[in-house]
């Protein structure tokens, strides 16, 4: 489990990274979003022990992420490298080596992650004769190598094909099953959506969104539901308005509405319903409304707290 | 430094087998050896060979004799040639018979120079006994044409002298030290030792080559740190390798595997030179003292360079600006070649001894002063020059490993000075 504590990083005086704390659990996929600068790398950073907090704790199942006993973390940063002239075995195998696997164990994981991303067959190619998806790849088996407990991964499915995209995904799913905790830092919010179960938006260094995924979208939602049928929702009681949106009705609520009271109104009638869902507005909507918007920001450490979310932002445990 | 051994061992073992394994690392084990042999080749060869040439062309000398003085002189002169390689261990003279064909004016010898009857005309004048001048005229000159005089003079002293003294006398006058035997005290052995032509050039090369060796291998290991470290920062491989190694372990194992392969660069070199250069080796005799300090000046002058360059690697915005700057380092440590024969003439004086107590210069030097035959290396001074050196490459290093710490994701940013001291102080 990743704990991140109250965690604060100056530069030159301003706070990159401000009173950040939020937790990740095992077998979890955690989003980390954020727009350009917001301090993203800099959280991932200290996450990984290449810098320092100023002010803070992280620790990684209850034990200091940074000293001589560092936990086993992989990071695949969004500005990839590997060594161009090494061969791609080796360059995986690497990792595995600095992850404490000796060198036939690490040629042999190599070998396997190889397999399993269908690119056994250049395995002992030098990895500048990769085309870039490829490099892609393999610098995704970088990160799996060594049973890290922790995988950070910024901007994954970059530059890959659909094919390639899920390959990565079940790959990523398989870990998340063994237990592993995946931290997921991407700007491609739909995959946020559908591979995460929370997420946490950082702004200005700032935390302005934490909690499930569901539970964001629902709390940036007017109180209203979208429902495909023949009948004319205007007339239910408690209803407001409704707005027709690509052959549904977008009902809002007035006083005394509600959607069970909308349900249950249908159901007397015999409406024969095609869907009902309660309307939330889409992550990247959100997204882009907090940080045009400076929400949170005002609050200074702490963020909005999502209705009914699971965490409270900026709040410490 | 906190480091693991384990992780820094294999950084280390993939640094060292990345640099050898590269075309560019043969190229250079085998092509500056090469280079070097072949402009050694290119600029002595001509000389010798021209030397040669021009003795062997001097088949017929005309001689007008206005003096009166060469009338019973020898109508043929012999020379020895062989000694142009002191290393010929087989010392095999060559004799070259020259005939000398009197003319009794200058336009006739001249007229027999133009038809190639003879190779120079020799014109004599009268006054020659007072006044010692003297005509030659050849078809060309050359720049090694003075070859040619040594026979002519040789005659004409033998010319010159015959009446009046023995055979034996006249070749004593002519060649007084032909088979002189210099012997020169050495003071590492407190022994008076035969100085010969192949003993000379032996204590100048030695310790030139060995310097060279020294400085070169430091300099190459340095300058694969700094391209190695240029190349993984703009390949962006540091953020996720420091996921895995701290940057102590990182740096360290650079330093080991990068070291360990200039190291191999200059064992093979010597190696190569050994075989080569047997007959100039055989006459120096390595003192065990020489070949410690000589591995102790190659791993603390590299740890000094390495760690400067690795700064300059950590904050150097491309591969093209760090090599820029290592420039002025790498001079430096080629300063003692500057001052190659003040060092030589006079190892234990001033400008010598300064330059072996200045980190920058130390090795070389000291490596210069150790070898010259006319040294013998106060016990002090190695003490302290090694004792200098140490303190400073550990400072630097731990300078530079600050800077590398700070400087290392840096990218697309070149810190200022200021910047640069604040991180050396805080880290």
């Amino acid at each position: 489990m990743l704990e991140v504590q109250n965690v604060t990083k100056r530069y030159d005086g301003r706070a990159v990274v401000n009173r950040v704390s939020f937790s990740v659990q095992p077998g979890e996929i955690f989003a980390l979003l954020g727009p350009n600068g917001a301090g993203k790398t800099t959280l991932i950073r200290m996450i990984t022990d290449i810098i320092r907090p100023d002010r803070g704790t992280i620790r990684v199942n209850g034990a200091p992420n940074a000293g001589p006993r560092r936990p086993n973390i992989a990071y695949l940063p969004e500005e990839r490298g590997l060594y161009k002239r090494a061969r791609v075995v080796d360059a995986i195998a690497l990792y595995g080596e600095l992850k404490g696997m000796s060198a036939a164990a690490a040629r042999a994981a190599a070998l396997a992650l190889l397999r399993r991303v269908e690119l056994e067959e250049w395995a002992l190619k030098q990895v500048q004769a990769l085309s870039k998806g490829m490099q892609q790849k393999v610098q995704f088996c970088t990160a799996l190598i060594g049973g890290p407990q922790i995988i950070i991964l910024d901007e994954p499915f970059t530059g890959l094909d659909p094919v390639n995209t899920q390959l990565l995904e079940e790959m990523l799913d398989e870990r998340r099953r063994q237990g592993t905790t995946v931290l997921l830092s991407t700007h491609q919010i739909s995959k946020v959506e559908e591979l995460c179960d929370r997420a946490l938006m950082i702004n200005h260094g700032h935390m302005v969104l934490y909690g499930t995924v569901r539970d964001i979208r629902r709390s940036y939602s007017e109180d209203a539901v979208v429902v495909r049928c023949a009948a004319d929702l205007s007339q239910a009681p408690g209803v407001a308005r409704v707005q027709q949106v690509d052959g549904q009705q977008r009902v809002y609520f007035g006083e005394g509405g509600s959607a069970q009271r909308l349900m249950a109104w249908l159901g007397e009638r015999d409406v024969e319903v095609e869907s009902f869902a309660r309307d939330a507005m889409p992550l990247e909507d959100i997204f882009v409304k907090v940080v045009r918007e400076g929400i949170g920001l005002d609050r200074g450490e702490s963020a909005r707290e999502p209705a009914g979310a699971a965490a409270t932002a900026g709040a410490p445990a | 430094m906190r480091a693991a051994w384990h992780n820094v061992r294999v950084m280390a073992r993939r640094d060292f087998l990345a640099t050898v394994r590269r075309k560019a690392y043969i190229f250079t084990a085998l092509g500056i050896p090469a280079y070097f042999g072949f402009m050694m080749f290119l600029t002595a060869a001509p000389q010798v060979n021209e030397r040669l040439r021009a003795l062997k062309s001097l088949t017929a000398v005309g001689v007008v004799d206005s003096s009166g003085l060469f009338a019973q002189a020898e109508r043929t002169i012999r020379t020895e040639i062989g000694d142009e390689n002191p290393f010929d261990s087989k010392r095999t003279p060559r004799r070259l018979t020259t005939t000398v064909v009197f003319y009794g004016t200058a336009d006739e010898a001249l007229a027999a120079l133009r038809a190639k009857n003879v190779a120079q005309v020799l014109v004599i004048p009268p006054d020659y006994l007072e006044t010692g001048r003297l005509q030659r005229y050849a078809r060309s000159s050359s720049l090694f044409s003075s070859a040619e005089r040594s026979p002519l003079r040789q005659w004409l002293s033998r010319s010159l002298l015959a009446p009046y003294a023995s055979a034996d006398r006249v070749e004593r006058a002519v060649r007084p030290t032909q088979r002189l035997e210099d012997f020169a005290l050495n003071p590492r052995t407190d022994r008076f030792e035969v100085k010969d032509d192949a003993r000379e050039v032996a204590d100048f090369l030695v310790p030139f080559g060995l310097a060279m060796l020294l400085a070169t291998g430091i300099i190459i290991g340095g300058q694969y740190l700094l391209q190695g470290l240029a190349e993984e920062r703009e390949s962006r491989i540091l953020e996720s390798l420091l996921c895995a190694v701290t940057p102590d372990e990182l740096l360290w194992g650079k330093l080991i595997g990068l070291g360990a392969a200039g190291l191999l660069l200059v064992g093979f070199w010597t190696a190569m030179g050994t075989g080569l250069a047997g007959p100039i080796l055989a006459l120096v005799h390595p003192s065990p003292l020489l070949v410690v300090s000589a591995g102790l000046y190659f791993l603390l002058g590299y740890l000094f360079y390495a760690s400067i360059l690795t700064g300059v690697g950590s904050v150097a915005g491309s591969v093209r600006e760090a090599i820029q700057i290592s420039g002025i380092f790498t001079f430096l440590n080629f300063v003692p070649f500057i001052l190659l024969m003040t060092i030589l003439a006079q190892p234990n004086g001033t400008v010598a001894v300064t330059l072996s107590m200045i980190p920058f210069t130390a090795a070389t030097t000291m490596m210069l002063r150790m070898v010259s035959p006319s040294s013998a290396v106060p016990a002090w001074q190695l003490g302290l020059s090694l004792a200098i050196l140490a303190g400073c490459a550990w400072l630097v290093l731990k300078g530079s490993a600050r800077v590398f710490r700070t400087g290392l994701l840096l990218y697309g940013k070149r810190p200022n000075l200021p910047e640069i001291v604040r991180w050396i102080r805080s880290a």
